[in-house]
């Protein structure tokens, strides 16, 4: 049987950034969750929540990114 | 047989349906204007030039001759500065950050003018969408944060990495690889790939959706109402046009922010 995995090559790089979204993804969602509950539990500190939730979506939306740049690569 | 015509041999005549060869072609597609030795100038360079030219004019334009009551440019260009300086330096880095303000200043309008330019009408082309801007962003920032950590804390500053003293014995020598790795390699990779897979995936779906939203409906000749679907192709690009407007201020919010983050970690390793 003369199989050519060569063809598959970009579904798989697709298929490995599909996994990769997951777990920012989810990460995210929880970064989100709990700035929410901080802003809801005491407004006064909702700018300090707000500027580190902003880094903590940008520190987790990193390895997403990477995973999509890394589908070009391969 | 009209499903295989975007698939099929593409005829010079009806260049408007041919499928780009290979992804490259959407982010350099005009070609070298000239070249000085084997340096290009192309598009992308000009673009570059020109963005940093409309960051030196809006901060001369915007920061001299203030008058008692600021005029709305001025206003506008004061508040970003409160924003950089009060907001991202001084919140982040401590009194000590205003050193710091001029860089920051110039990277995050750079890189605002800059992402900018994808939504701009006539120009359409991110150019923080190539790498070498936020490579090159990333490095200076990595040089910044290196050599302020070596000269506040002497060499120190490795074994405060390192060896952080925080953590329990047993695992201080996993945690200190870690953290070293991570701090001297891993944070500016990231704080390059960042802003640039933003800026290249944003790029790419307007290319995309808006370009096949043309290209669908400029072929209704060929296939007949079916061209109809470029419409919708389209105004989804739109939707996604307005998407890019947050993504642009966004990104250039965070690489300020994440750059004053390192520098103020490098002050002060042991947290």
């Amino acid at each position: 049987m003369e199989g050519n995995i060569e063809i598959l090559k970009g579904a798989i790089a697709l298929m490995g950034y599909g996994l990769a979204a997951v777990g920012p993804g989810i990460g995210i969602g929880i970064v989100a969750g709990n700035a929410i509950t901080a802003m809801a539990r005491q407004p006064e500190m909702a700018g300090t929540v707000r500027a580190t939730m902003f880094l903590g979506i940008a520190f987790t939306e990193a390895l997403a990114l990477i995973g999509f740049v890394l589908f070009f690569i391969a | 047989m009209d499903q295989l015509i975007l698939a099929a041999e593409c005829d010079v005549a009806n260049e408007v349906i041919c499928a780009p060869a290979d992804v490259k072609t959407l982010f350099e597609a005009h070609g070298v204007w000239f070249s000085i030795g084997s340096f290009d100038f192309t598009r992308t360079s000009f673009l570059m030039f020109l963005a940093a030219f409309i960051v030196l004019g809006i901060l001369y334009y915007g920061l001299r001759n203030q008058d008692l009551v600021p005029t709305k440019f001025q206003a506008s260009v004061q508040s970003l500065m409160e924003l950089v300086r009060d907001g991202i330096a001084r919140d982040i880095i401590g009194p000590e950050g205003v050193k710091y303000v001029p860089y920051l200043m110039s990277v995050f309008l750079l890189v605002l003018v800059g992402n900018m330019f994808e939504i701009t009408p006539l120009i359409n082309f991110p150019i923080t969408s190539r790498m070498a801007l936020p490579a090159f962003i990333s490095i200076v920032t990595w040089f910044i944060f290196v050599i302020v950590g070596f000269r506040t804390n002497g060499f120190g500053y490795l074994m405060a990495i390192a060896w952080p003293k925080s953590v329990p014995l047993a695992l201080r020598w996993l945690v200190g690889l870690i953290e070293l790795v991570s701090v001297f390699l891993i944070r500016p990779l990231t704080l390059a790939v960042r802003l640039f897979a933003n800026l290249v995936a944003g790029h790419l779906m307007l290319v995309l959706l808006l370009g096949s939203g043309v290209i669908f409906v400029a072929s209704i000749g060929e296939i007949g109402a079916k061209a109809g679907i470029g419409v919708i192709w389209f105004a989804f690009g739109l939707l996604i046009f307005a998407f890019e407007l947050v993504v642009a201020v966004l990104q250039a919010y965070i690489i300020t922010l994440l750059s004053a983050v390192y520098i103020e970690h490098s002050l002060h390793p042991s947290h």
